[in-house]
This record gives C-alpha cells, structure tokens and sequence, in this order.
C-alpha cells in the first residue's frame, strides 16, 4: 500500500504524529509490534503514576492524624491496585485507538523492516510513503552485572507487573525511575534501599533539590547507599562496594533501574543508510536525519527521555512535512519527578548558565513560606529556586521540589517559552492561596 | 549665536559626503576648529571641523548617512537656543536632536500635523520630558505613512529597527498579525543595535532573544556595509559595463629596449623610473597621434580631449583610487614619475584631494607585480579606453637568421568603448604604443 506518511512506533510520539498528520489530509499509516501508547502508556508514565497514586493515598491515610485522621484496620490491597492501573491503560488504550479511527489512520500490529527508497515491510507485506517517521522508542537498559538474569530480578517493566508486595526492595539506581519506586514501595511500608553510583541522587537536577528530595524520601524509610557499584546481585543479597569495600544487603527483590537505550536494532537502519548509533539516530532540529524523507523522534533519538519531548519532536516532524516551519526547542523542556513529594524543574541550572558563560541572578526560597503548602504538608520541606540572566532579568530556569509541583511546572515553562523577565513575570496574578505562588513568592529572594 | 555647521564641499565633483562618524555628542563644548565628525568622500576621508564656538546643540544626521554638501550637519551655540530653523528638510525625526526647554509639539509643526491625523492619542515625543525623546528611534516614514493608511498608530508598536525603531516591517507584522518579539528579545532590540527576522525560532515563529542580529547578519559571515569608496567604485563599474560596449585587444611588447633605457638611466647618475611610468610616459606621447583614444563618449557626442589626463590606478587599503596626472602630454618622464609617486602616496594615505581623483581622459592600471599575466579591464567611464599591463612573460622570438631566442615581454591589454572607437584604429593605437615602447622608450 502507498501511503503520505508512515509511522513506526505508537508511541507518545507516534500516535500524536499520526493523529496530527492524518488531521492534515495524510494518508496514514501507524505500525506498532506491541501495543499502542508505548511504553508511557504501557510500561512507564501511566501505569507508574497509577500505583504512586495508590501507595500515596495508602501513605496518607496511615499519615492523616496531623488533619485529625485516624484509621483502624488499615490495609493495602496490592491486586486491587494493580487492577485500577489496568483499567486506566485500557481506558486509555481503547482512547488511542478511537482516536486513529476518527482520523482514519490505518493501524498495523507488526514488527516493521524498512528498506531503501521508503519500502516497510511489515508481516511480509510491504508498504511505501512519501514520509516515514522512527518513534521506535526505548528499552531499559541491561548493565553487565553478574546474577541479573534471576527471576527476582526486575527492570521498569517487570516491577510493573508484579502483583505482591516484597519484604524487602533493593533499587540499583538512583535515578527518576528508582527514586519513583523507591518512593511508592517504601510509601507502603516495603523497606527500600537504593544504591546509586554517583554521589548523589537524580544527577541532572540541581543538587540541591536532589538532596531534599533525598532526605524526604529517607523520611519515608527509604535508605539510599551513594557513591555505591553494585558487584553481584545474589539469590537474596546484593553486594555492592561504597569505595571501603564490599558489602552485602538482603533484599527478596531487585529493581534494575539504571537508564533505558534507544530501539535501534533489527529495524533495517542498517541496509537503508540511516545515520545511527547505539545512542540514538541522528536528527536534526527538525527531526529529519540523513536519509530525505526519513525522520525520527522520541527516545529513539537518544534525546530528553521524556514522553512529552517525544510528543513535541513527532508535531515538529509533522509540521515541516506539512509545510509549516517549526523546530524542536529543549531550552524549556520540563522534568518531572512524581515522587512524593514531586521534583519538576524547566530551564537551566545556576551551574549548567555559568557553564554556558552566562552571567546569572538566582534565588531560592523554602516552600514552608507558602500558606497553601504547609496547610496542605506539615511534614513536609519543599524548595523552589529560580535563575535569571543577569544582563536581561530574562527567567533561565525554575526547579522546584514539593507538594504537586508537576502541576505548576507548566507555567515556568510558558515563561521560558515566551523569554519573559523579572519585570513581566511580577506583574503577573497568580491565584490566592496556591502552592503556585512560590513562584512568584521566589522572585523577592533573587539576588 | 546659534550656528549652524555645514557639510563642506570637497572638490567640485563632491554632491555628497558620508558622515563615517561622530566625534562629539549633544551637549559637549566645542571649540572652532575641534574635529566635530568624520566625513568620507566617493575618494577619501576627512575631519569635520566646526566654525563656532559653543556648546553642540544638535546633530542632525546619523553616523553613516549621506549628507550633501551644504547641508546643515549640527548646530553649535548657547545653552537653550531654538536649532529646528536649522534642522535639514526631511530630518524631522533625528534621533540625536538635541530636546530644547521648550520643545512643545507648538515650536514642531511636523509632529503635530502627524498627531492629528493619526489618533486621538498624544504622540510620545511631545510629552515635553527629555526621558520621553530618548526611549525610542521615532517611527521610519515607511512605517507612518503604513500605519496611517491601516489606522494604527504606530508609537504604540514595538519596534524592531535599530534601537528599537519602529519600520514598516514592523507596521505589516502588526497589520498581519504575525508573532511578535518575546519580552526579552524586545527588552535587547531596545538597548542594541539588533534587528529582528522576520520569523523567530521560538513558539509558532515568535522572535526570541537569541534570533537577534546586526542589521543585514548572514550566517557564518562578517557583514560590512558598502558605503564609501566601496559604494562608489561598486556603482561605477556596474555603470561601466551597463552602458558601455567593451572589447579588449591583447599584444605585448618585447621589454629589452624599455629595460636597457632604465638601466642607461641609472648608469648615467639619472633618477629612477619604473617600468609602468615608460609606459605611462609612452601612452601620454602615443595619444597626441591618436587623439580619438583621448576621449569621453557621452552618449550623443564625444568629447576629444587636447592634452592627456593619465589616470592611473592605485590599490588602497580602503580599495582602488584613480588619481589624474592632468596635461601628462606636457610633461618628461621624470615628471610623469615624479607626479605618479605623489599622488599613489597621497591615496594610500587618504590625504588626496577629490579634484586630484576626476578629469581623466585615458586610464592605466597595472596588475604585473601581483603576478597576473594579462586582465580584461574595466573602462573608467566616460573613458573610452584602458590599458592594463600584466606581468612579465618569457617568450621564444625568431630571429632573422631563423634561430630562436628566448626574450622578456610585457602583456598589454587595452579595452576600448567600441560605441567611440572601433577596433582597427584601437589596434593601430596599440601598434604605435609597443613600437615606441620597443625602440624610444622615455624619448
């Protein structure tokens, strides 16, 4: 079959490429060897956020007494959980898939081949179009340590379907991924200990927000081993060395969370002439790589990791393919940690602007000033800080950890978008009383 | 008093000199005589001096325009004195007016007249605070008469234009509604001079900071404007190959005698003289014998002149300069040497005088010592000819006993307007000129 536009991967990439083009008059194909919604959907952003949810509202009837609530006879029902989480994919699933038929893209089960001149074969049958995009997404990745291969042994996917609770969790990783299971298991009450081989949690955030965060989820009952190199993983310990030699902790199982790789295998880059790595194919800032009509977005890209940098590289694709000039943007890519509390943070640090050689004005003020906030998390210490460039007030960078910070995020990064400054950014109304107005509470502390 | 400072006329040939720059400001005293402003002919630059004493009231145009000669450039007097009597036509919206006390929109018919075809809104700049004059660049006329037609005012818009002028692109972008300039791109194209494209790299198109550029930025290239020399000698040679018909004839000559007559020269305790004033020498001798070389086509007539005005190129820093040798007919190779050194040097040092760079009836230029063998010229219009010499090529001669020896010649390649001159008598030009060259050189 001939079609405009063929998409591999229904990822959150693929899927919004494909709903986007077919909206624009393409005819469209979408190919997906698994199921739609990709990992977000399947394996990461969804399921994940669903039982935090859970183990949350677990933590905080256990918690409520602070409100005056008491429970007795407080229990956790994983499976019920569990239950919730498959029925929220189905539901979102079946929303995809309504979604392509309103927009009558043609949606393929198959594991696609690409040839050269724009050829796919998929389950034999082979497919051309003018314009194919790579959202093949990405895969947890495998470090080479001895004993992983063990049935206790879990990635980001495995963890997600196991229905019972372990008596005790040991995370090899202490990066978002670990930090957001650490959280939701230690929240009901399963004792966690990450180890993580850098000195400090989640190394791409300040690190100052990644120390509170750290030191929240200690309050939890989460124990993180830093600066620790997982040596074997054993039947029921995991030996790890903290640089004054090997030590040993028990743990029934074993989440392996120690970053993801790009889906570049078995796919025919190789026959075809794509430019590619094991880091990712190569694109440009429209997402086209070296091969004319061919694009790629999402993690297949090696770049952002994050479901909504994909969505955004998929309507960039489209856009130039549709006529109209657009270009992807990471200068106000935001980040969330949907631990509890959450970590979300647009722009740059202070660090990464004075790497850049800009000369910056910063600011940082505790959550615990803001009214909504400690109403809402007496037990709880938040941080919001702030990054102007100093020769134009113009905001670099908001982080911020605390509360549902995931939810403000947005409005930092509309800031950025729209290079707003100081000058602008005070004249704006934020509601009364919202957790919000930390940010612009952040501003009087900017020195 | 208040005086006014005039563009002075440099030369008779000079309608208009660019202001390169400014070397006073608004409100500095000055003394008669200080250097007010750097100024740049078609042919060389040189210092504005002002002709009062006082305090410097006003200056009406920007560095880099071209002002005519005898125009009012700035005004010089006492504190608080009226300077719009003296403001040039057509610079009603200098930016470097200076705000009198007084400066109400009563004393500014322009801007008034402006205010009240436009809206019911009080034009900024006759708010009567200096603070107001300086926020912006005033509107471009383009932009006004643009914004009028669509009924915008156009001191509302955020202008992109060089300190945040207002121009006519900003007018359609506001008529268009097409995205705008973020906060921080307009905060920059207000203090700087950056231009803005006309799609940014941010949110569907939107200017951002980063998107800023000098005016005119090509990517990956240093961007100079073409004014001055640059511009000149740019529109002279489009003018030249747009209007006249060009051919060039090649022949060379052989360089024994021209080189055995500068030797003899030296020997017998004689100045110096080069191998191109021979040859500058010959042409001026040669062309009493063909006076229709000597000439300027004008389109329905054709000026012949009497003597030879040898015009001869000169490579400059600041780019080729053409320096007359007047009546070079009358004078000895000596001379003729003497005169070419002077004027070279006055060029490359940017002291020459306009009216030593015009009145040329024939051309030389000399690219040998560069190592080019031969060039086709480009006529120095209204010229009807050129010639260039190139460089010294070896060559086999057959001589009369049927042997062949190796000799040193020169290239010459003279390009005529074949609207004034044909070929033949060109040619015969050129046959007289290497005959006197390869037996009198010098005479």
């Amino acid at each position: 079959m001939k079609y405009d536009f063929a998409v591999i991967g229904a990822g959150p990439a693929g899927y919004v490429a494909a709903k986007k083009a077919a909206g624009a008059g393409l005819k469209t194909l979408l190919v997906e060897k698994k199921k739609l919604g990709g990992v977000c959907l399947n394996e990461g952003c969804v399921p994940s956020k669903t039982l935090l949810q859970a183990a949350k509202t677990y933590h905080h009837a256990k918690h409520g007494s602070v409100f005056g609530v008491s429970v007795d006879g407080l229990s956790f029902d994983f499976p019920k959980a569990h239950a919730h989480k498959n029925g929220v994919m189905d539901k979102m699933r079946d929303g995809i898939a309504g979604l392509m038929k309103k927009y009558k893209v043609d949606v393929v089960e198959g594991e696609a081949v690409l040839q050269q001149n724009r050829k796919i074969v998929i389950n034999g049958e082979e497919h051309e179009a003018d314009n194919i995009l790579i959202c093949t997404g990405s895969s947890p990745a495998v470090p080479p340590i001895p004993g992983i291969d063990q049935d206790h042994v879990v990635d980001s996917t495995g963890i997600l379907n196991r229905e019972s609770l372990p008596k005790r969790l040991i995370v090899v990783g202490g990066g978002v991924i670990g930090c957001e299971f650490a959280c939701m298991y230690a929240s009901v009450d399963v004792p966690v200990t990450v180890l993580e081989a850098m000195p400090e949690i989640c190394p791409n955030l300040d690190s100052e927000i990644a120390a509170t965060l750290r030191t929240e989820l200690e309050k939890k009952g989460v124990e993180f081993q830093l600066g620790s190199k997982v040596e074997e993983i054993g039947k029921s310990t995991v030996t790890y060395n903290d640089g004054s030699g090997s030590k040993e902790i028990e743990g029934d199982l074993v989440l392996v969370a120690t970053g993801r790789r790009p889906n570049v295998s078995d796919l025919g880059f190789e026959d075809i002439g794509l430019e590619f790595s094991p880091r990712g194919i190569k694109v440009d800032d429209k997402g086209a790589t070296n091969l004319p009509g061919v694009w790629a977005a999402g993690d297949v890209t090696g770049r952002a990791w994050l479901a909504h940098a994909a969505s955004r590289m998929a309507e960039v694709v489209v856009n130039n393919i549709t006529g109209r000039s657009d270009r992807m943007r990471y200068d106000a890519m935001p980040a969330v940690v949907y631990t509890s509390p959450e970590v979300a943070v647009v722009g740059l640090t202070k660090e990464e602007a004075e790497e850049r050689g800009i000369k910056t004005r910063s600011g940082r003020i505790p959550m615990a000033i803001n009214a909504r906030y400690i109403a809402e998390n007496p037990d709880e210490a938040g941080l919001c800080k702030v990054v102007l460039e100093k020769e134009t007030n113009r905001l670099l960078g908001v982080h911020m950890v605390g509360g549902a910070c995931s939810e403000m995020i947005f409005g930092a990064t509309a800031m950025l978008e729209t290079e707003l400054r100081e000058e602008e950014i005070e004249e704006i109304v934020f509601p009364h009383p919202t957790t919000s107005e930390i940010i612009k509470d952040v501003f009087m502390a900017v020195r | 008093m208040a005086t006014a400072i005039i563009m002075p006329r440099q030369g008779q040939s000079v309608e208009s000199c660019i202001l390169t720059e400014w070397k006073v400001k608004v409100g500095d005293e000055v003394a008669e005589g200080d250097v007010l402003a750097v100024i740049e002919t078609d042919k060389a630059s040189f210092d504005l001096e002002s002709t009062a004493s006082g305090k410097v009231l006003a200056l009406f145009w920007d560095a880099d325009d071209d002002v005519p000669v005898l125009a009012n450039v700035a005004v010089v007097g006492d504190e608080g004195e009226e300077v719009e009597e003296f403001r040039p036509e057509g610079q009603a919206s200098s930016p470097v007016a200076a705000p009198a006390e007084d400066a109400s929109s009563a004393n500014d018919p322009v801007p008034q007249a402006q205010a009240a075809s436009s809206a019911p809104v009080a034009p900024v700049v006759s708010a009567g605070s200096s603070g107001a004059l300086t926020a912006g660049s005033g509107v471009s006329p383009r932009a006004r008469r643009l914004a009028h037609k669509h009924g915008i005012d156009p001191e509302s818009l955020p202008g992109s234009g060089p300190n945040g002028r207002v121009i006519e692109r900003d007018v359609e972008a506001a008529v268009s509604g097409r995205p705008r300039l973020s906060a921080t791109a307009r905060a920059r194209s207000l203090s700087g001079d950056l231009e803005s494209p006309a799609r940014g790299t941010g949110l569907a198109g939107m200017v951002r900071s980063q998107d800023l550029k000098v005016p005119g930025a090509v990517e990956g290239a240093e961007i100079t404007t073409v004014k001055g020399i640059r511009k000149v000698i740019a529109e002279r040679m489009i003018q030249s190959l747009g209007t006249t018909a060009q051919l060039t004839l090649h022949a060379s000559f052989e360089l024994s005698k021209a080189n055995a007559y500068r030797r003899e020269r030296l020997d017998g305790g004689q100045s110096k003289v080069s191998l191109n004033d021979v040859i500058a020498h010959a042409i001026a001798q040669t062309l009493k014998d063909h006076p229709e070389m000597n000439a300027h086509f004008l389109g329905d007539r054709i000026a012949t002149f009497e003597k030879v005005h040898l015009g001869v190129a000169v490579d400059t820093p600041k780019g080729l300069l053409v320096p007359v040798i007047r009546d070079a007919s009358d004078m000895s190779i000596e001379k003729i040497s003497s005169e070419v050194k002077n004027l070279a040097g006055a060029c490359r040092e940017g002291t020459v005088s306009p009216d030593d760079l015009s009145g040329g009836s024939f051309t030389l230029t000399n690219l040998g010592m560069l190592g080019v063998e031969t060039f086709t010229p480009v006529l120095n219009a209204p010229e009807v000819a050129i010639l260039g010499v190139g460089g010294i090529v070896l060559k086999p001669k057959r001589k009369e006993d049927g042997s062949v020896e190796y000799v040193d010649t020169l290239p010459l390649s003279l390009t005529i307007d074949h609207q004034a001159v044909d070929g033949a008598p060109a040619a015969r030009f050129l046959q007289s000129l290497i005959e006197r060259l390869e037996n009198n050189p010098g005479v």
